[in-house]
């Protein structure tokens, strides 16, 4: 980082540009990559979301847009772009319009928390795994917000749903958590990830110590993405489309994306905690051995780290949709019950089972 | 134990869903392939006039009032033909009694099922359009 910064001063100062400059702009420059990768992840999951669960249900999926229907998302947003923004009588015009961005701005700023790579991670400080929680809950509010500003039962339903949801599963979230930094004596994602590693491949992940945590937090991430069996908030057959039933247009694809993306994260999020990150499951990284050069072998390890990651963020989105495949969708109180009595319950013996293995180890 | 048996049938279930990624997907685009039809498939009428007595049994046995309309008229030696005859496609519900009920066999029913159309009276068919679907789609085959 700090070469990349010398050379970007150096850019600067070419074009007589001060110092300062460098300075406030240097730190946005990964934050538009990151941006940008959003976008691309996000068309393509919401694609592999229709293709995946049209092969689990026997059908073809969206194939008529491009070759295999690969261009059906991107043919979505240009419609969703074009339509126009709907703003229905008698809402909350301000709140309305800020719900999506308060919706969509943290998906954003949690991205540049994980560590796609030894040292690309852009928000990285001793706490960030808890930051991630913190400002992982906040699209909440915005759908909160965007329920209330709607001037529609359904929206309001959907929305209070939704946070009823949040404060329910929350709490089982935050234990395994919990047992995560016991296991590996930081907070830092960073520092998590390299605490997985050791002699043996993948013998070191916390899924094996921990995988009653890493069941539990799965099915706290689907509530949290509001996603099937827990989709109350937006259940079709009840609610229209919950919250969002009266956007349309931009701000309908701001919730859109930020659903996405945050399915994206809380992935990237539970293969760093669980299943080793970026850490290669092989036990070494192939570019290492076979590129002889030494600067381009160390690149090459980088992006190999971050392909680590893409798949086993992948491996879990497609096990998400597994699960939505499978499952019908609960009901309100079943909801809440599953979460106190067995979630939390379960997320405790965890922490108590991972202390007592910190112990004895 | 209640329990134990909702975690089992869980697992089972995302089994029974992951077996079905590897079996032949059953959509069938459309337009450009199209459904196998069995030979007793009840699509559009085809109609032979030269059969036809005008008894007017198919349209005593249709249970769509209206449908099938028979103008009958006598020849030179006497015996009654269908001047005009028509079958009303908008409000047939291809039951198929007339082709069954018919003492001579002179109504038939081919496989054409693309019926949509833009217009109401296109789908009412007339006595050419029946023949010409007989000797299209009967006699060909
Ligand atoms: S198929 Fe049935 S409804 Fe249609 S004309 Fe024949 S008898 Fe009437
Ligand atoms: S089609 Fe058959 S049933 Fe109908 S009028 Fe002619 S002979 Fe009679």
């Amino acid at each position: 980082m700090d070469y990349l910064y010398f050379l970007y001063l150096e850019l600067l100062h070419k074009w007589n540009l001060p110092d300062y400059i460098a300075m406030v702009t240097f730190p946005i420059i990964p934050f538009c990559f990151v941006a940008a990768a959003l976008i691309v992840v996000v068309i393509f999951l919401v694609l592999a979301e229709r293709k995946i669960l049209a092969f689990f249900t026997q059908r073809k999926g969206p194939n008529r847009v491009g070759p295999w229907g690969l261009f059906q998302t991107i043919a979505d947003a240009i419609k969703l772009l074009c339509k126009e923004n709907i703003t229905p009588e008698g809402t909350d015009k301000f709140l309305f319009t800020l719900a999506p961005l308060l919706a969509f701005i943290p998906v954003l700023v949690v991205w540049g928390i994980i560590p796609f790579c030894n040292e690309f991670d852009i928000i990285s400080f001793s706490i960030n795994s808890l930051l991630f929680v913190v400002i992982a809950a906040i699209p909440i509010l915005g759908i909160l917000l965007a329920g209330y500003a709607s001037n529609n039962k359904y929206s309001l339903i959907g929305s209070v749903r939704s946070v009823a949801q949040a404060i329910s599963y929350e709490l089982p979230l935050i234990f395994v958590l919990l047992s995560i930094v016991v296991l590996a004596s930081s907070m830092n994602l960073k520092q998590i990830v390299l605490a997985q590693s050791s002699i043996y491949p993948f013998c070191g992940y916390f899924v094996f110590p921990a995988f009653l945590g890493f069941v539990v937090f799965f099915a706290c991430g689907i509530a949290e993405l509001n996603r099937c069996p827990f989709d109350l908030p937006e259940a079709e057959s009840e609610l229209v489309s919950g919250y969002n039933t009266e956007y349309s247009g931009m701000k309908f694809a701001f919730f859109f994306l930020a659903e996405y993306a945050m399915m994206f994260i809380m992935c990237a999020f539970i293969a760093t905690l669980f299943l080793g990150g970026f850490l290669s499951p092989l036990g070494f990284y192939v570019g290492e051995k076979l590129i002889p050069n030494e600067f381009l072998a160390n690149l090459s390890v980088y992006f190999e780290q971050a392909f680590w990651v893409f798949v086993k963020t992948f491996f879990l989105i497609f096990c998400m949709i597994w699960v939505r495949a499978t499952l019908p969708r609960l009901k309100s109180h079943q909801l809440t019950a599953f979460a106190w009595k067995v979630l939390l319950p379960l997320s405790l013996l965890n922490l108590l089972i991972v202390c007592l293995i910190k112990a004895v180890l | 134990m209640k329990n134990l048996k909702y975690l089992i049938s869980l697992i089972i279930g995302h089994l029974t869903v992951f077996k079905h990624i590897f079996k032949k997907p059953v959509t069938l685009e459309y337009p450009e392939k199209k459904i196998e039809l069995n030979d007793k498939f009840r699509g559009e009428h085809a109609f032979d006039v030269e059969k036809c007595t005008a008894c007017g049994t198919c349209q005593r046995v249709c249970p769509s009032f209206g449908t099938i309309e028979i103008e009958k008229e006598k020849d030179e030696n006497g015996k009654f033909y269908p001047k005009n005859y028509s079958i009303d496609l908008n409000k047939c519900i291809f039951c198929g009694n007339c082709v069954q009920y018919c003492p001579f066999g002179a109504i038939k029913m081919t496989q054409n099922y693309e019926l949509a159309d833009e217009k109401k009276s296109t789908l009412k068919l007339e006595i050419n359009t029946l023949k010409r679907n007989y000797f299209d789609n009967i006699i060909d085959k």
